[in-house]
């Protein structure tokens, strides 16, 4: 008691230094556990996108169409898996999707865009699409052939509602086919890519055009009561219909397995370079606290002090001047990522080049309590290491010695 | 009752270097309870590297150190500081306090160490600083207190573990003639009222005076041992 004692006094002995090292101790871990928080909050929301917004859980389809894209690579057998579907308690909502790649025309400009055939009614249950209208209406007011193009869309091909575009195509045979649709309404989503790739249109239309029957479909596309269910229940239909190919949204987003795979290493790989850094500043301030020291601890050693008590009274001041930083600095960040998780951190100009990237531009910071327990255990384990030079330093010096220099 | 506290045979320590120098050169010398020793001689004549070696903080070339019969030499590092928590108490020339305890704490230090229960720590603290005049600083950090008043709790913290004898290398190197004064007559009426044993290395005529034996060194061996 009486060593823990000295140890917390002396930590003030010095008390600018000591600040100095708190003060870094605070900030650099308030600058990694935001950034942690940060990253997080940018990867669940992406989740949440990639879920909500795009694949749903898990999609079907044919076991090529995701490689070749091509029109009669559609789903066989469609009736059988929409009945098996419908009949599971599990499933929230499900859609289906005709799928075809086309020229898109407009009298200011031709490109390539993917036409994707909708039921408007099952996809605004899945994907909340009528949610993410910017301008006019969700397929109605207009008759025949309407399209829903994105923001992006109608700035590139110079749109506005109602506007003509041409759509030519080609169907089984191979033969070009060209319809014309009109702008019934203007989306925006959060990701920017997708948004300047894709438009919306009917796929009772899309039948038609390309002369298909009403079951043509290329993708089924699920909502689930959950979101953990999405792994297994993928398999689960997986098995039920050998003949499609089955994949949970994991597989379906590009790299997102990865990114959920990263992003829990990624807190503990910034934390860790951040403590590394930080280590050196603790233990060169405990080694000065050692040296101006000699005499007294040459003292305290030639009274009787155990080595292992002088080792025992590094340690602690050690530790004690690394655990008074991490507190504050952790729960300034805490309360800095309960506000700005609730009101969002707006990346604005560089926001933009995130949501090309499929992020969102505000950003709504969040960590979970275990993340901040473990990066406490790193700080404690990183306050152990740096405490254990100093700490041997002082037991190996030589009490005869220190107090001849008295 | 007779008794020998301190006993040296043949004791020498020689430092290696391009010519060595032999600190202390077969010194035979016995101290019994109750005495008041000073240990004098000009500077580098090996006074400090005697004490040293009697309080077991240095280790002989060659020779050996009793004290109250136990064999110094056979001791590993962890017993020798453990024995000198016990059986001795030291006063060094200066840095004898923690800085960031009180005098109060300081005196206890060595009791908490020794794991001394609160009611005995506090009755013997109490008495000890009273004895050496400083009742009223008790609360004092060592910063708060003078060189003299620093030096006598050095003095009670010496005694609190109630060691064999109390070894001091210059207690008063630091010290005005008063304050000299002052710390002698407390170490001399604990002698005298208390029986605590003194060995005090001082370069100080008048400290010098105030011994009642005194051993002078020179070149590391004793030329003379006078009682008075
Ligand atoms: N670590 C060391 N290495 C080499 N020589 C040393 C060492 N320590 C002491 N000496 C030498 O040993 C001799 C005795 O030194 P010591 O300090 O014991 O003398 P002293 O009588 O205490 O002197 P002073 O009155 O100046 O304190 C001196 O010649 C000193 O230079
Ligand atoms: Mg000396």
């Amino acid at each position: 008691m009486v060593i823990l004692k000295i140890a917390w006094r002396n930590i003030w002995r010095n008390k600018v230094r000591s600040l100095v090292v708190i003060t870094a101790i605070a900030l650099g871990l308030w600058a990694g556990t935001f950034a942690s928080g940060f990253y997080e909050g940018m990867i669940d929301q992406k989740i949440e996108d990639v879920i909500n917004n795009e694949y749903a859980h898990f999609q079907v389809h044919d076991s090529l169409f995701r490689e070749e894209l091509l029109l009669m690579k559609n789903i066989k057998g469609h009736q059988a898996i929409v009945d098996a579907l419908a009949a599971d308690d599990s499933v929230k909502a499900f859609t289906s999707r005709t799928i075809i790649s086309g020229m898109f025309a407009s009298s200011r400009k031709t490109g390539a865009l993917r036409l994707l055939g909708i039921d408007p009614t099952s996809e605004a249950a899945v994907t909340g699409l009528d949610q993410r209208l910017i301008d006019g209406a969700y397929f109605e007011g207009i008759k025949r052939n309407p399209i829903l193009i994105s923001k992006k869309t109608a700035e590139t091909y110079g749109l506005d509602l109602r506007n003509k575009v041409v759509v030519t195509a080609q169907d089984a045979e191979g033969e070009i086919v060209a319809a014309s649709f009109r702008v019934v309404g203007i989306f925006s989503s959060n990701n920017g890519m997708f948004d300047g790739m894709n438009a919306y249109v009917l796929a009772t239309d899309v039948q038609r055009m390309l002369s298909l029957s009403d079951d043509h479909y290329h993708e089924i596309a699920v909502m689930l009561k959950e979101n953990g269910l999405a792994e297994s229940y993928a398999e689960k239909y997986a098995k039920r219909f050998p003949e499609q190919e089955v994949l949970p949204w994991l597989d379906l987003a590009m790299g997102m397995r990865y990114m959920v795979e990263a992003s829990g290493t990624f807190s503990f790989v910034i934390v860790a370079i951040i403590l590394f850094a930080l280590l050196f500043s603790i233990v060169n301030t405990m080694l000065m606290a050692v040296m101006e020291r000699t005499r007294e601890i040459g003292m305290l050693k030639a009274v009787g002090l155990s080595r292992g008590r002088v080792f025992a009274m590094i340690m602690i001041e050690t530790l004690l001047l690394s655990m008074v930083g991490a507190p504050i600095g952790m729960f300034a960040t805490y309360l800095m990522i309960q506000r700005t998780g609730e009101v969002g951190i707006d990346l604005g100009e560089i926001g933009e080049t995130y949501s090309d990237l499929g992020f969102s531009a505000v950003v709504y910071p969040s960590l979970d309590l275990q993340t901040y327990f473990s990066i406490g255990i790193m700080v404690l384990f990183m306050a152990l290491i740096a405490a254990l030079y100093p700490a041997l330093k002082a037991v190996r010096l030589n009490a005869s010695e220190a107090i001849r220099k008295i | 009752m007779k008794q020998l506290v301190i006993e040296t045979k043949q004791l020498s320590k020689t430092y290696e270097g391009v010519v060595p120098v032999h600190a202390v050169n077969e010194v035979d010398l016995e101290i019994e309870n109750n005495e008041f020793t000073a240990i004098v001689g000009p500077s580098g004549s090996g006074k400090t590297t005697l004490l040293n070696m009697i309080g077991g903080l240095d280790r002989p070339t060659s020779g050996g150190v009793k004290v109250n019969g136990h064999e110094l030499s056979g001791m590993n590092e962890n017993e020798l500081i453990d024995f000198r928590l016990k059986h001795i108490g030291f006063v060094f020339q200066s840095y004898n306090l923690i800085p960031v305890l009180t005098a109060k704490e300081n005196t206890e230090f060595i009791m908490l160490l020794q794991k001394i229960d609160k009611k005995i720590r506090d009755e013997r603290v109490e008495k000890l600083l009273h004895e050496v005049g400083l009742g009223e600083k008790m609360n004092s950090r060592p910063a708060q207190l003078s060189g003299g008043q620093q030096q006598r709790v050095a003095v009670a913290r010496a005694l609190a573990s109630k060691p064999d004898f109390v070894l001091a290398d210059e207690p008063t190197a630091n010290l005005d003639s008063h304050s000299t004064a002052n710390l002698l007559d407390i170490m001399a009426r604990l002698n005298q009222e208390e029986g605590i044993t003194f060995v005090f290395s001082t370069h100080d005529q008048r400290v010098i005076d105030r011994a009642r034996r005194v051993i002078t060194l020179v070149d590391g061996k004793i030329e003379s041992d006078e009682r008075r």
